[in-house]
């Protein structure tokens, strides 16, 4: 497996990739309450759905994992400020002396019926967020305004927007005619069992003793949050640190670089988290 | 042989002789030297001999000193049994008149020096005090009359080296007295180590220069800046300057709020303790190690938090005594002395006992919440010296149970007592009980209270060392039984009661500038009279005119209990703030210029002309002609030119206008714990955020408000959104006061009106505060406010107004999720980031 992996490293690939089959390519998600029962729900009647939660808490594996359950492919688009409709769409292209059209990847994705991921949306201009609308409801429909045309949606087609409300979108709100076109499922950081066990099958040869006092230090640095921590310690982050662990750094070296080095640079918060990781490691 | 006994004889007639002349000169020297002579004989008539001839030089030379120098003879004869050293040593004060003062130090001192120090140290000694009665004879005399063990302290010679040098330099530059010098300086060397004395020291001299007798107070300790530096400079781990990390680690592991502020300990008070009295906790300037510091929060917090003071269980805790309620003082303090007034004289015994047994429950719910910790106490422990005497038994008694609690708990009959303090649902009562089992047998004993602070384990502490306010935040699942639950019940809602008036903000009435104002001149509607817009010429004098204008407008507030709105209930006036200080605004502008500059900066990179067109784009709404012709060029050449010959013009769409509206309520006047006061802060922010509001160009307003009671809301209109900021604006927000209340929900509403002329479609209002809704009138509700504000935020959602809060009240998660939502508010941590974070958060928000 790993062979076939290693050669498709580094290979250009069209960004519509039906999934594989095998089980063994399975990306690894560990359920935190009926998330998959829902999404499994909204896809059967292909409504579109929106993931909300902080920073690192899975909204991204879980999409991957929710896609080859299914068996369709992931066309995932992340949004910036600067992102257009027609980035999203496509557009005209001049080549030689004739124009060509170029479907953008929301194109391909209604085109093929792959589950297309927005993620962060609420970083892109407002224009591209409308031309959604009519993909989310009844018409399943894309209108191609530069072609005069419209497509109407592949019958597996799906659509997925993640969003992450912190301060600063406050401004930058998703307008409440969006957001109600979409089922809203909402993440946060698993407890304390759930994350163990992320954490366990993400870095198998993490030893079991480090494990849960490492979990613990998450839990308990994400009480710190508002208190001049903008972002709590994530579940990526925990899974680095548990990375360093393996890789054989000190335990508290391996937190302090890769769960609070990253996050602030408050010198006495960073001394706080030190003194619970210090607590947990002792 | 012969010639020895000659020689001996010539010597025995020789003291014979001496003896003899004494006896002319002076009765009492004769009889003195007559009583000492024994004991230095011992050592050899020729030694006797000498020092008679001494005795007699001393005498001549001075009465007094021969007097002192003979009658302290024969206790330096046995503290020194080489004679003649010291006898030598004496005899060079025979070159100083009046020197019997020093001498009679010397005397006094001698046989202690020699004890400590040995001959050697002896003779360093005396050469140290003679070289000073060679350079003031005063300051010599300070010198050996100073007692040796204090001075040498546990340094020995080097220690009273190290004291006296300095002291040479700033006699000859300051020409300051050893006397004035040295009882501070072995204090300083005492609390603060061998080599703080230079430093301290050398900031005396300088203070000396300043002034004679600041300098002298300095040196005497007794002025309020040697104190203040001497704490300053206290050697360990230095707790005052890490509040905020013990307040953060506390949250961590306890999820509350705790205030941590500093106690009055200095080091002469004994050994450093953390304490509590029920709401805060005190911690002394400095400890001895990092470690300790950090165990000594915890243990102290582990009491607040396992319910040590909850009040529930003090009062079971008399109950068992069989004393009634507990007397509260005026402050609704408990003062813990009844309850150990009954065992008298063995009080202290008790109370340690107590106290161990306390710390072991509160030791053992936190090691099961906090991991390693008891391994942590149990190695600071171990690495501690063991105190001698009494404390020393408690002391080693504390450890093993420390031990055997670390290491699980086992088996042990000598701590099976203590094993009911281990469970999840323990209280301060079950501690009570084993401790009186301990104190009925004669395990430790008793203790004298100046050895009992020794008796504590590192970490440890007394309990209750300070009157406590009792706690009332246990649930009732958490209840001991035994507890009667329909008493107990109407006097816990009492306690909430007057906890919760206790936060209302002080100085209702008087001290405040708008209610001194007669009622007539805070009418009109103020606002924005005077800044170009043309009043109607029928409004004149305050504007009385309009009926509506005496009580300002009228806002709907939300009562939550009968989940409608109250009409026309909060009435809000428009004021002008008459207090300005331009010269404040001057020293805040100087005094944040590099913050200043970095964010204007900052700004100016990010206010490119975004609206200037993007060229050679593959598309875009107009063509780019230069590019246009290029590619038609490169075409007809045969060339199969790429097509970016288009122009954008995307505007950005950045049209933001925001006002920044400041609770200006009695509480900002407060002394933060950081040092300064809140409302410095506040003006400093505000300013800066002024200033880098102008260097964006957005759209602004500057406001404040407060209030006291419904119908009377001031609304402080600083800088509408027409208005420029000038020098006028600028001072108004250097003079920025508090007063009053804070009805933040009418505020709000009064904020949104302000921006129905606001020039932009992206509007935000950010709420600066320290602290809760909260007005004279809520009756202690803190609900009512909270739910009107809520309401105020969901109105001005609704409008298209986005609210944000900015808080400076470190609880404020608690609440503000509830009124604002999460991720619409900050609580900013440290006070000192205000100035420089405003503006941050602002640009943030916009992005």
């Amino acid at each position: 497996m790993k062979t076939l992996f290693n050669r498709l490293r580094g290979v250009e690939r069209d960004i519509v990739q039906a999934p594989m089959e095998d089980d063994a390519a399975a990306p690894f998600y560990q359920a935190q309450h009926n998330e998959i029962a829902i999404f499994e729900a909204a896809w059967k009647k292909r409504l579109p759905v929106m993931l909300k939660g902080p920073t690192g808490c899975g909204k991204t594996r879980f999409l991957e994992y929710m896609a080859w359950r299914l068996k369709r492919p992931l066309v995932t688009v992340s949004c910036h400020e600067d992102l257009t409709s027609s980035d999203l769409i496509g557009r005209f292209l001049l080549e030689g002396d004739r124009t060509v059209w170029q479907d953008g990847p929301l194109t391909r994705a209604v085109k093929v019926g792959a589950i297309c991921y927005l993620d962060e949306i609420v970083e892109a201009r407002t224009d591209s967020t409308v031309i959604i609308h009519p993909l989310t409801d009844h018409r399943r429909q894309l209108p191609l305004e530069k072609k005069g045309q419209e497509i109407e949606a592949h019958e597996d087609f799906m659509l997925v927007i993640s969003y992450n409300p912190g301060y600063q979108t406050v401004l930058k709100d998703l307008k409440p005619s969006t957001k109600q076109r979409f089922i809203g499922i909402n993440f946060n950081y698993p407890n304390a069992e759930v994350e163990r066990s992320i954490v366990r099958s993400e870095v198998p040869d993490l030893p079991e003793v480090l494990l849960n006092p490492l979990v613990a230090v998450g839990q308990r640095a994400r009480t710190l949050k508002d208190h001049g921590l903008e972002e709590a310690t994530s579940t990526r982050a925990l899974v680095y640190a548990a990375n360093m662990m393996a890789a054989g750094l000190n335990p508290v070296e391996a937190c302090e670089v890769a769960l609070i080095n990253p996050i602030t640079d408050d010198a006495e918060l960073s001394e706080a988290l030190l003194e619970i990781v210090r607590a947990h490691f002792s | 042989m012969g010639e020895q006994d000659q020689f001996d004889a010539n010597t025995l007639a020789a003291i014979q002789q001496l003896l003899v002349d004494m006896e002319a000169m002076s009765f009492v020297a004769h009889r003195d030297s007559l009583a000492a002579l024994p004991d230095i004989q011992r050592a050899g008539d020729d030694i006797a001999l000498a020092w008679l001839q001494a005795c007699k030089k001393m005498f001549e030379h001075d009465r007094d000193a021969g007097k002192v120098f003979i009658r302290g003879s024969a206790q330096a004869a046995l503290a020194c049994p080489g004679i003649l050293p010291w006898v030598r040593q004496a005899l060079r004060f025979t070159a100083w008149r009046g020197s019997w003062k020093a001498v009679s130090g010397f005397m006094e001192q001698l046989p202690a020096a020699c004890t400590l120090m040995g001959e050697v140290g002896m003779l360093r000694w005396s050469d140290l005090g003679l070289d000073w009665c060679a350079r003031h004879l005063e300051s010599g005399a300070a010198y050996f009359n100073c007692p040796i063990n204090t001075f040498a302290g546990v340094h020995g010679l080097a220690g009273i080296e190290e004291v006296v040098l300095p002291s040479v330099m700033l006699f000859e530059q300051r020409h300051l007295a050893l006397g004035t010098y040295l009882t501070g300086a072995v204090r300083v060397r005492d609390l603060l180590g061998i080599e703080a004395v230079q430093a301290w020291a050398k900031r005396g001299a300088d203070i000396l220069q300043a002034g004679r007798l600041r300098g002298e107070a300095y040196f005497r300790l007794e002025s309020e800046e040697s104190m203040h530096s001497l704490l300053e400079h206290l050697p360990g781990f230095r707790l005052a300057e890490h509040h905020r990390l013990f307040q953060l680690i506390l949250l961590a592991w306890f999820g509350e709020t705790l205030e941590v502020l500093d106690s009055d300990w200095s080091p002469d008070k004994g050994r450093a303790f953390v304490e509590t009295d029920g709401q805060a906790l005190y911690l002394p300037r400095a400890m001895p190690e990092r470690e300790e510091a950090m165990l000594s929060v915890l243990h102290s917090a582990g009491h607040l938090h396992f319910y040590s003071y909850e009040r529930r269980n003090i009062e079971a805790l008399f109950q068992a005594v069989g004393m009634k309620h507990p007397p509260l003082d005026s402050a609704q303090r408990i003062t813990w002395r009844p309850l150990f007034a009954q065992f008298g004289e063995d009080m202290v015994r008790f109370q340690l006992i107590f106290d161990l047994c306390e710390d072991v429950r509160v030791d053992a719910s936190l090691g099961r919440l906090i991991p390693n910790y008891l391994h942590r106490l149990r190695a600071a422990t171990d690495a501690s010296a063991a105190p001698t005497g009494a404390a020393g038994i408690y002391w080693q008694w504390a450890k093993r149970s420390l031990h055997w609690l670390e290491e699980g708990a086992g088996h042990n009959t000598e701590f099976e007592v203590l094993r009911p303090l281990l469970g999840g649902t323990t209280t301060i009562v079950d501690a009570f009980v084993a401790a009186k089992q301990i104190y009925g047998t004669a395990m430790l004993p008793p203790i004298a209270l100046a050895d009992r602070a020794w008796a504590y384990l590192p970490g440890r502490s007394p309990n209750a060392a300070q009157p406590v306010y009792p706690r009332v935040v246990l649930d009732e699942v958490e209840h001991k039984p035994e507890v009667n639950d329909v008493q107990a019940r109407p006097d816990d809602s009492e306690q909430k009661e007057h906890t919760k008036t206790t936060t209302l903000p002080q100085h209702a009435a008087g001290e405040d500038p708008d209610m001194e104002i007669p009622p007539e001149k805070t009418a009109g509607s103020g606002g924005r009279v005077g800044v170009g817009i043309p009043q109607p010429a029928h409004v004149e004098g305050q504007g009385r005119s309009f009926e509506f204008s005496e009580k300002g407008h009228p806002y709907p507030e939300w009562d939550y209990r009968d989940k409608h709105y109250k009409r026309q209930w909060a009435w809000v006036q428009e004021k002008k703030l008459t207090e300005s200080d331009a010269t404040e605004a001057g020293r805040l502008s100087v005094q944040y210029a590099a913050v200043l500059k970095r964010l204007k900066r900052a700004l100016s990179a990010q206010k490119p002309l975004r609206s200037a067109p993007k060229r050679r784009q593959f598309e875009g709404d107009e063509l780019d002609l230069d590019a246009c012709v290029t590619w038609s060029v490169e075409r007809r050449t045969g060339m199969a030119p790429s097509a970016n010959i288009y122009r954008q013009r995307r505007v950005q769409h950045r049209d933001t206008a925001v006002t920044l509206l400041a609770d200006l309520s009695t509480s900002i006047m407060q002394i933060s714990p950081e040092g300064g006061r809140v409302v410095d802060r506040i003006r400093a922010g505000m300013l800066l955020f002024a200033e880098s509001m102008e260097a964006v160009g957005d759209a602004y307003c500057l406001a404040g408000f407060a209030s006291k009671y419904r119908d009377n809301v001031s609304y402080y209109t600083i800088k509408g959104f027409d208005e420029r900021l000038n020098a006028h604006t600028r001072a108004v927000l250097g003079g920025l006061s508090g007063r009053l209340a804070t009805r933040m929900g009418a505020a709000i509403r009064h904020a949104l009106t302000g921006f129905e002329d606001a020039p932009a479609s992206r509007r935000l209002l950010l709420i600066l505060s320290d602290g809760r809704p909260a007005d004279y009138d809520d009756g202690g509700d803190e609900r009512y406010l909270q739910e009107d504000t809520r309401m105020a935020v969901k109105e001005a959602l609704d409008v298209g107004v986005h609210p944000f809060c900015i808080t400076l009240d470190a609880a404020g998660s608690e609440y503000l999720p509830l009124i604002f939502g999460e991720g619409h508010y900050m609580v900013l941590a440290h006070l000192d980031d205000l100035p420089k974070k405003l503006p941050e958060i602002y640009l943030r928000l916009r992005r």
